[in-house]
């Protein structure tokens, strides 16, 4: 393609802009555009703005867990990767202040910690909350609140931690890398790794937990895993910040598949409302075509010619529309600044880079196969103008539109099961819907009995173009499926995340209940009228081996989700199956008569690569004992309820040492009761999960918020369709409409039979738009989220008539000049 | 180079033509057994009644179909012999037309209309040799205008220069003042044979008007798809 073509090409496009030969389809291509980038903007700054709040409550962007201290060059290798990484020390240590003497979970901090997020600490227990930047001084402690209240102390006042003695100068109200486990349930104390010399607390052989906290670029983050993954022992952990934190991890990835869903249906609409310009846009240059034929043009040269203009317009169109994008997410951003979190990534350029290459791509898809016709055009043309190139065969058109979709939904989501489900479900709607909506458009051949003339003259002139009427059933079908899968997905989505978190969601664990105090907090709680669950016994072992099999064997080196029980996990016994648990295999406990069972869950059976009937020995301090798996269970674990890996009957745990566990909900404004709880009940540990659940819920609130939006630019690319689509009969129905006028009708008569065509189109296309939604909404449901589904009634009656409202008016108001124009001038100019 | 011998100056010869096209009634046949020559520098009418085929022939003469039997030259190349492509070469090479719709592209200004034939061959200054044939047909004030600005008989002025832009061997019109009033019909003609006496072009051009055809060199008359002798 030479330069001067190129040059040529660009001085036929800036001629035909002129004229308004391109709007349309610059139009469409800009709408486009815009909305997937838009899009891409917004949830690429969202999700690295969420990843980033995900990373705040891990303190790190990874995080790696070891038992003692890891070689050097791990950390070396870090550095050279550009990571930040600082080590934290945590241990349970025994702290005392006068006579007061409570287990801690001590966590030994440096300078640099954390490297995500921010320390929140209060002056006085349940204070007012301020951001930290800095860490302990060495010869301070901060400390949780229900610490103080266990010591019965005040902040200002000293403790003893070992040989060291400590001031408490703050009340930790949120810390970073909280993490989980043992030393969660413990309350906190915070002090400088440099105090931990003098404390001479830690000894070798001491319990230490090694966590080190990563921060750094994806790249060279994802690069570090790689290197670092075949050399962890089961031993260590390595969690990412989609793992750390189980509840937020399936928020984001949920969020993650909905804004690609939504941004699918927009890349579809824009393809659908480009195929309609670029037709246009091809139809009226086939006479330029001809007549450059006539004048010795090749067909190589016609393609020449008109391929570097749509490489043109395609820049161009691309371009405008990632600028409006960049300029449309500021905007938006602006609007939820209250909402969303001060500091949010910059832009960057990857969206922009996408948009602009989406752009081209869907240029290519839609508007090249009519494009592609002008090479066609017969020469002969310039004498008989009837004659039009023959149509590209229906498999290249149809396939390359296809392949686009295909490959845009697959850059958007990232996930080939979800492209391959709104794929199918498509394509299945279209063949079914296609015959559905010939089929309808026959049935309703019966309705121009009995009308007037203006009603028949519109309903006429669907069944006149049976296919032209039948692929816009199709097209304003499609937006109104799409506009109904939005608002049904949506919905859907948000109230079983709702469902996930009631208000009245339990917000506090309590642990370490002891057999002699089960009965008098099991009264305590209903009497200060707190919500709980039961309580659960909770007896500690450790899964030892699989079939004989030392449990070493069967867990890979670096799976962190495994590894987790490859230390001490928390055992019950239940005769009943806990809620938000179900039974996918086997029987609930019961099936054998010596009571030596166990129901295990199914992700960690998996795992381990456990099945059904085999045994497993678990080791209670040396003794081990061993069960047969009789159930597999699915686990809802972000359910903030007690959950458990392994539910065993009561005979099986007997003899072992106990304590209870439950859950309960406290609102914020009686938070203070927990001291008085904790007065009574001095052993017992309180975990507060409001501040996870804040988090949690701020996330959602977020994801609510990008959702909205991005059914708004649907629904922009929907209508971008419908204007495509009514330009492109607007000629026809000028011409017909003057004939029309001259031959006597009124401009009532024309306006009824508009309105009539386009309220019939629409109620046909609210049809099928219902039944492709129940389609494709019940694969996504039952495949993509998990969810349960049925019919959606409702829709069967709002969508003909919201189609018959939008598409009946739209097709009014654009139809408009042929009623205003004078029939002579129309004539004339056609 | 077939048919060269049939001598220097014959740059249009037909050799037993015929066309036929496919109808739900069956086979229509509109030309059948055209056998004409036509010399350089020859004004040649084809006359005959609306269907006689007239608009067929010429469109086979040009290079713009090919018939279904017989052999077409045009500047001593058989058309029947090229492709669609190459047919596409000659047209752009040798031959210039001229039509009863005129043809314009409505998305191009006058001046651009008339540039498009040289641009698509690559010629530097189409510019100055666009704007000196709209001069030449009377149109310099309207350079700029776009087709829909300007009478039936302007806008076939344009479609004049536009077919002498590239100095044609042979100019193809099909009822070029078919769409005019007879006086404004009367200035595109003198208008056609001056450009193709400046520039000793061979015209071709199928009419209804006697009087048109009467300022030919000779008229070729056509009845239901024959030459009538």
């Amino acid at each position: 393609m030479s330069l001067k073509n190129l040059l040529l090409a660009w001085r036929l496009l800036r001629r035909d802009w002129r004229a308004g030969e391109l709007r349309i389809l610059l139009l469409a291509l800009v709408i486009a555009v815009t909305a997937t980038t838009v899009i891409g903007f917004f949830s690429d700054r969202l999700q690295r703005g969420m990843v980033g709040q995900s990373a705040e409550l891990l303190g790190g962007d990874l995080l790696l867990q070891s038992p003692r201290e890891v070689p050097p060059e791990w950390l070396n290798e870090a550095g050279q990767l550009g990571l930040a990484h600082t080590r934290v020390l945590e241990f349970p240590s025994v702290v005392m202040h006068g006579e007061g003497m409570q287990l801690a979970g001590i966590k030994a901090v440096n300078a640099d910690y954390p490297l995500r997020g921010q320390l929140r600490v209060s002056l006085t227990p349940y204070g007012e909350e301020i951001r930290e930047t800095g860490i302990p001084a060495e010869d301070e402690a901060w400390v949780e609140a229900r610490l103080l209240a266990l010591l019965d102390m005040q902040v200002g006042e000293q403790l003893e931690l070992g040989n060291a003695t400590l001031t408490v100068t703050r009340v930790l109200t949120f810390e970073p890398s909280a993490g989980g486990g043992f030393f969660a349930m413990a309350p906190r104390l915070m002090v400088n790794q440099r105090a931990l010399a003098a404390t001479g607390v830690l000894q070798a052989g001491s319990r230490v937990s090694n966590q080190y906290l990563f921060a750094g670029e994806n790249l060279p983050l994802q690069g570090y895993q790689e290197w670092l993954r075949p050399q962890l022992e089961p031993s260590h952990r390595l969690i990412d910040i989609r793992e750390g934190q189980p509840t937020v991890g399936a928020a984001l990835e949920r969020a993650e598949s909905y804004l690609g869903l939504a941004s699918l249906v927009a890349v579809l609409l824009a393809g659908v409302a480009i195929a309609m310009g670029a037709g246009r846009y091809a139809e009226r240059h086939f006479d330029m075509a001809a007549v450059m034929r006539c004048l010795g043009a090749s067909q190589q040269r016609i393609l020449g010619l008109f391929l570097p203009q749509l490489l043109w317009l395609g820049l161009i169109g691309s371009a405008i529309g990632v600028a409006l994008a960049w300029l449309g997410q500021f905007v938006l951003f602006y609007l939820l600044q209250d909402l969303l979190p001060a500091t949010l990534p910059a832009p960057g350029w990857a969206p922009a880079l996408i948009g602009l290459a989406s752009g081209l791509t869907i240029l290519a898809g839609f508007a090249l196969p009519p494009v592609l016709r002008l090479r066609r055009v017969p020469a002969l043309r310039v004498l008989r103008r009837e004659l039009a190139p023959m149509p590209l065969q229906g498999w290249l058109v149809y396939g390359l539109a296809i392949a686009t979709l295909a490959v845009l939904m697959w850059r958007y989501t990232g996930s080939a099961s979800m492209t391959l489900a709104v794929m199918g479900g498509a394509a299945a709607a279209l063949v079914l819907l296609g015959g559905l909506a010939g089929l309808l458009l026959h049935l309703s051949r019966g309705l121009h009995r009995g009308v007037g003339v203006a009603w028949r003259y519109g309903v006429n002139n669907l069944w006149r173009r049976p296919w032209l009427s039948i692929s816009q059933i199709l097209a304003f079908g499609l937006i109104l499926m799409a506009m109904a899968l939005i608002a049904l997905v949506r919905g859907d989505l948000l109230n079983t995340w709702q469902a996930q978190l009631p208000p009245e969601t339990h917000n506090h664990f309590v642990v370490n209940i002891l057999p002699e105090q089960r009965d008098a907090f099991a009264a305590y709680l209903p009497a200060q009228r707190i919500d709980s669950s039961r309580l659960y016994p909770m007896v500690r072992g450790r899964l030892a081996e699989v079939e004989g099999e030392p449990l070493g064997a069967r867990i890979q080196p670096g799976d962190e989700g495994a590894g987790a029980v490859y230390r001490e996990m928390n055992l019950t016994w239940s005769d009943t199956l806990p809620e938000g648990n179900r039974i996918i295999a086997g029987q609930w406990l019961g099936a054998s008569a010596e009571g030596m069972e166990v129901s295990m869950e199914a992700g960690l059976a998996e795992r381990l690569g456990v099945r059904l009937g085999d045994e497993l020995g678990f080791s209670f301090a040396g003794e081990v004992r061993r069960v047969t798996v009789t159930s597999l269970r699915s686990v809802q674990w972000d359910s903030f309820r007690p959950n458990f890996f392994m539910i065993f009957p009561e005979a099986a745990l007997a003899g072992q040492p106990v304590t209870y566990m439950t859950s309960f909900y406290l609102p914020g404004e009686r938070r203070a009761e927990l001291t008085a709880m904790l007065r009574q009940f001095p052993t017992l540990t309180v975990i507060d999960l409001d501040r996870l659940m804040e988090q949690v819920r701020t996330i959602l609130g977020q994801v609510t918020l990008a959702v909205e939006f991005v059914l708004l630019f649907v629904l922009l690319a929907g209508f971008a369709v419908l204007y495509a689509a009514l330009q492109a009969s607007l000629e026809e129905r000028l011409h017909e409409g003057a004939l029309l006028r001259t031959l006597g009708g009124s401009r009532r008569q024309l306006r009824s039979g508009h309105l009539a065509e386009y309220g019939l189109l629409g109620i046909l296309a609210g049809l099928l738009a219902a039944l492709g939604a129940e389609l494709i909404a019940y694969i996504l449901y039952t495949r993509i989220f998990d969810l349960d589904y049925s019919l959606q009634w409702a829709q069967w009656l709002w969508l003909p008539l919201v189609g018959a409202v939008l598409i009946g008016l739209a097709g009014y108001w654009g139809t408009r000049s042929v009623v205003q124009q004078s029939p002579l001038v129309v004539l004339r100019r056609l | 180079m077939s048919n060269s011998q049939q001598g220097q100056k014959t740059i249009v010869a037909a050799h037993g033509v015929g066309k036929q096209v496919p109808t739900a009634a069956g086979t229509l046949t509109i030309l059948q057994d055209i056998d004409l020559h036509i010399d350089a520098g020859e004004s040649v009418a084809i006359v005959g009644a609306s269907g006689s085929g007239k608009s067929t022939l010429l469109g086979l003469l040009a290079g713009l179909d090919l018939p279904s039997s017989g052999s077409i030259d045009l500047a001593g190349e058989c058309l029947t012999d090229l492709d669609e492509d190459g047919r596409a070469r000659l047209r752009g090479e040798q031959a210039g037309f001229v039509f009863q719709s005129f043809q314009l592209l409505p998305s191009l200004t006058a001046l651009e209309n008339v540039m498009l034939p040289l641009e698509l061959a690559g010629v530097m200054d189409a510019t100055s040799t666009a704007t000196a044939l709209l001069d030449r047909v009377g149109l310099g004030p309207r350079l700029d205008h776009y087709p829909r600005q300007l009478s039936g008989g302007e806008q076939q002025r344009v479609a004049i220069a536009r077919a002498f832009a590239m100095r044609p061997a042979v100019l193809f019109a099909d009822e070029p003042t078919g769409n005019l009033d007879a006086a404004t019909g009367e200035r595109i003609i003198s208008l056609l044979f001056e450009l193709n006496a400046e520039q000793g072009t061979t015209l071709v051009l199928v009419t209804h008007d006697d009087a048109l055809a009467g300022r030919c060199t000779r008229a070729i008359r056509l009845e239901a798809g024959k030459i009538c002798l």
